[in-house]
């Protein structure tokens, strides 16, 4: 791929010069001589024939300072316009015509100027111009280590020459110039984002890697120097902004990747930031001597730039795919440009700074495509951040409706237990009771007897009922069935009930207590029913400090004058009972004559507290 | 009441010629006739044969419970007075059975003296209660009664007198109480109580059907 590139980009170089070979003639032969730097003219002897391009390091390795160039062409028509071309004088020359000055750079001493690789064209005419042999001297100042040359010369048709130099110029000048500002722009862009996005460090480096590229680029139209007093200098500092560059430009990789390898990204950054100091403090050691970083430094951006390009392929990553691709093309030009440094196949004509625009693709292509995806990830996220929530709220939802399902089985438990404990404390007592005196019993015993026990333990089941199923357990709710039924029943034979409550609102004794005053009560009233004859019967009840007084009063027959022996005794049972439900209840029944001589006042006082 | 036709209906053979007694007992001099059945098909049976005046309906019956079979002569038999008998008085079944048209209840549980005393009451065009059940149809009633809110919901009408009565009642205040304090006749207030079961029952079928099935009671 990136030979049959170069094969493209140097055929079509070679067929360039070819159209143009007709009408010009290159002068491929010259002649040279030393000189000191201040040398003021060509010295007369220690001339050497010379082909063009010629590098003088070859010859003389150690001399730095001034070399003149003789060249000699023989012209028709003097009169007939001429084009001059020189290829470049590397670095800073004077042009002498027929011993006649044409052209001289600013500076011919250190600081040299630099016109390395700038081309000089002159429009020549008689007089200046001789028909016949003319002599053209160029006095080059260079030193050996910054390879002092002179490029081919060309004389011949104006026009040809005339647009080969604007080319020439476009190419070696104008459009370095516009890459280093599209460079140095991008960088910027791409640098203001990782300033306001610190996270992202990739454009960070990018950035960083981008500024130290285009400081190299400035090589190509730095005209001085200048800030730096050398050559020397310059040459140090710009090769340690390329080591900088290259470094900055692979933890970019890197991180674009989404990798960190932090011991191999210390080791760089170090060589860069000691490189650069080297060129900052010894220049004239790390000017001369740059090929033993340039080198290493190079190949290294290769195996970095391979190695990328590998990894995307594999990675199936549309914006690694991309930015692979744009770095191809750039490594293709950047082989090209170690060919001319090494000087493998002459010239000047650097192509590695063409790249940033198609670098500025690649990044551009690279931040929308993340910036899309981040879209569509926000996008998604909040479709998702509504599922979520949509999720969260129904396991909410499922959480409470479970939680109340539980506190509803416990508090459905809890009703179910005290139903139990109220069976229990109520009606179980009654049962051990009635299982006692039915034990006791003798074998005999009446039919009616068994009965009588069985509709106690019924009536009592009933209370328990009751009172269970009232939403309160107040006293005066409870006494309401009681009440009801036994009025009814002393109504059908016509005894009048009389009921008399005083500040029972609001009184609770708990099931167990209820259920012995409640079951007092309706004894006392059964008794009233069967035995007493009586028409009336008075209920009090009355709370009385912490207290509860409760009489019953009849106009019966009295106790004492109870009829048949049956009754006397059922009346005892009944009477027993009652007395122990006093009891438990914290009081003591008081059997009497009732205040007006006839009947019974039952009376019994009883705490509130148990 | 004319009592002249008698259906009782339990499956418990004990329970059932307890009513036959208390019934005869009460009816002693009367030509009085007490047919009996142990099931709803039967009393089906029964029901489409002969004329009745009262039928005693024990709540639970082995093919279906005694609401429906109070539904069903308040559909076919609508002058027959459906009276139902359980075995231990739960509230909202018997409030069921009112709703479905029943003319009052009677609780086995009771003493054979109560149990005379509600049929003697029956007999006489009243009906028993107790606090219980005037609680119920009370919780019933919209605590104001506004008569804009009031045909929004086909509940109850019940007078001033009728509610004096039911408050009375959910109090513990015995018949013959509530009657001096009304100023009423006892025969009155039992009259009363017929009435509201009947104002109870009425256009309230589809209601007391659905209220039977949300408790389980019917099918």
């Amino acid at each position: 791929m990136i030979r049959w590139l170069l094969l493209v980009l140097l055929s079509a170089c070679a067929a360039l010069a070819h159209a143009q070979a007709t009408e010009v003639i290159r002068i491929a032969h010259a002649e040279a001589v030393r000189a000191d730097w201040q040398s003021p003219a060509a010295p007369v002897q220690g001339w050497v024939q010379v082909p063009l391009a010629d590098q003088w390091q070859t010859r003389w390795p150690d001399h730095d300072g001034v070399v003149w160039y003789r060249l000699r062409w023989q012209q028709g028509d003097a009169d007939q316009p001429t084009g001059l071309l020189l290829d470049y004088t590397c670095m800073a020359a004077a042009v002498y015509l027929n011993g006649s000055l044409i052209d001289r750079d600013p500076s011919l001493v250190e600081p040299l100027s630099r016109s390395w690789h700038v081309p000089r064209y002159f429009l020549l005419q008689s007089p200046l111009l001789k028909q016949g042999e003319n002599e053209l001297l160029v006095r080059v100042s260079g030193l050996a280590a910054y390879q002092p040359s002179l490029g081919v010369v060309d004389v011949g048709d104006p026009q040809a020459l005339q647009a080969r130099f604007r080319k020439e110029v476009f190419v070696r000048h104008d459009l370095q110039v516009l890459d280093s500002a599209i460079g140095f722009v991008l960088a910027a862009v791409i640098g203001m984002f990782w300033l306001l996005r610190r996270k992202e460090s990739m454009y960070g480096w990018y950035a960083l890697s981008a500024v130290f590229g285009r400081l190299y680029d400035s090589n190509f139209f730095a005209s001085s120097p200048w800030p730096f007093p050398t050559t020397d200098g310059w040459q140090a500092f710009i090769g340690a902004c390329y080591v900088a560059g290259a470094a900055a430009h692979t933890v970019f990789l890197l991180r674009f990747c989404e990798r960190r390898w932090p011991r191999l990204e210390r080791v760089l950054l170090a060589i860069a930031v000691l490189v650069m100091a080297g060129a900052l403090l010894w220049p004239q050691w790390m000017g001369p001597n740059r090929n033993l970083y340039l080198v290493p430094t190079i190949a290294f951006l290769y195996a970095v730039s391979f190695t990328f390009m590998g990894y995307a392929l594999r990675s199936g990553r549309r914006d690694y795919q991309v930015l692979a691709l744009c770095i191809i093309l750039p490594i293709a030009v950047s082989l090209h440009d170690l060919g001319v440094y090494m000087g493998w196949y002459g010239g000047v004509s650097y192509l590695g700074s063409f790249t940033s625009p198609l670098m500025l693709l690649g990044m551009g292509f690279v931040l929308a495509y993340r910036f899309a995806n981040t879209m569509q990830r926000v996008e998604g996220f909040n479709a998702e951040l509504r599922n979520e929530v949509q999720l969260a709220t129904t396991q909410l939802a499922d959480n409470l409706q479970q939680q109340h399902a539980l506190e509803l089985a416990h508090s459905r438990a809890g009703e179910r237990l005290q139903l139990v404990r109220d069976l229990h404390d109520g009606f179980g007592g009654t049962l051990v009771g009635a299982i006692a005196r039915l034990e006791q019993a003798p074998e005999d015993m009446p039919r009616q007897e068994v009965i009588g026990v069985l509709r106690e333990m019924r009536d009592d089941l009933r209370l328990v009922i009751d009172s269970t199923a009232r939403e309160q357990a107040d006293l005066a709710e409870l006494l309401a069935p009681l009440r009801h039924r036994t009025s009814g029943l002393l109504d059908a034979v016509d005894i009048q009930a009389h009921w008399h409550l005083q500040d029972i609102d609001g009184i609770e004794l708990g099931a167990s207590r209820s259920l012995d005053l409640l079951r007092l009560l309706q004894e006392g009233l059964t008794n009233v029913f069967k035995h007493s004859h009586a028409q009336r019967v008075d209920v009090h009840l009355r709370r009385q400090g912490d207290q509860l007084q409760l009489h019953i009063d009849d106009d019966g027959v009295g106790l004492a004058q109870g009829a048949d022996g049956v009754v006397a005794v059922r009346t005892g049972a009944g009477l027993a009972s009652m007395r122990l439900r006093a009891r438990r209840l914290g009081g003591e029944l008081q059997v009497s004559p009732a205040d007006n001589g006839t009947g019974t006042r039952l009376a019994l006082v009883l705490p509130l507290m148990a | 009441m004319e009592l002249s036709s008698i259906l009782i209906i339990d499956d418990d053979a004990a329970s059932l010629a307890r009513l036959v007694r208390l019934v005869s007992e009460l009816l002693t001099d009367q030509q009085t006739r007490i047919h009996t059945a142990d099931s709803l098909g039967s009393a089906l049976v029964l029901l489409q044969a002969h004329q009745f005046d009262l039928a005693l309906v024990d709540m639970q019956l082995p093919d279906g419970t005694g609401i429906e079979l109070v539904g069903w002569m308040q559909q076919h038999v609508p002058q027959l007075q459906a009276v139902i008998v359980s075995a231990f008085a739960e509230e909202e079944s018997i409030f069921a059975a009112l709703r479905a048209g029943a003319a009052g209840y009677l609780l086995k549980d009771r003493e054979d003296i109560e149990l005379t005393v509600a049929l003697r009451s029956l007999q006489r065009g009243g009906a028993p209660i107790d606090p219980m059940i005037a609680r119920r149809i009370l919780s019933l009633l919209p605590i104001v009664q506004a008569p804009v809110a009031a045909p929004a919901t086909p509940s109850v009408h019940l007078s001033e007198r009728e509610l004096g009565i039911l408050n009375h009642v959910a109090q513990g205040y015995g018949n013959r109480e509530i009657a001096e304090l009304l100023g009423l006749s006892r025969l009155t207030i039992e009259a009363h109580t017929r009435n509201i079961y009947r104002k109870l029952a009425v256009g309230s079928r589809t209601a007391a059907v659905y209220e039977a099935r949300a408790m389980g009671l019917l099918p």
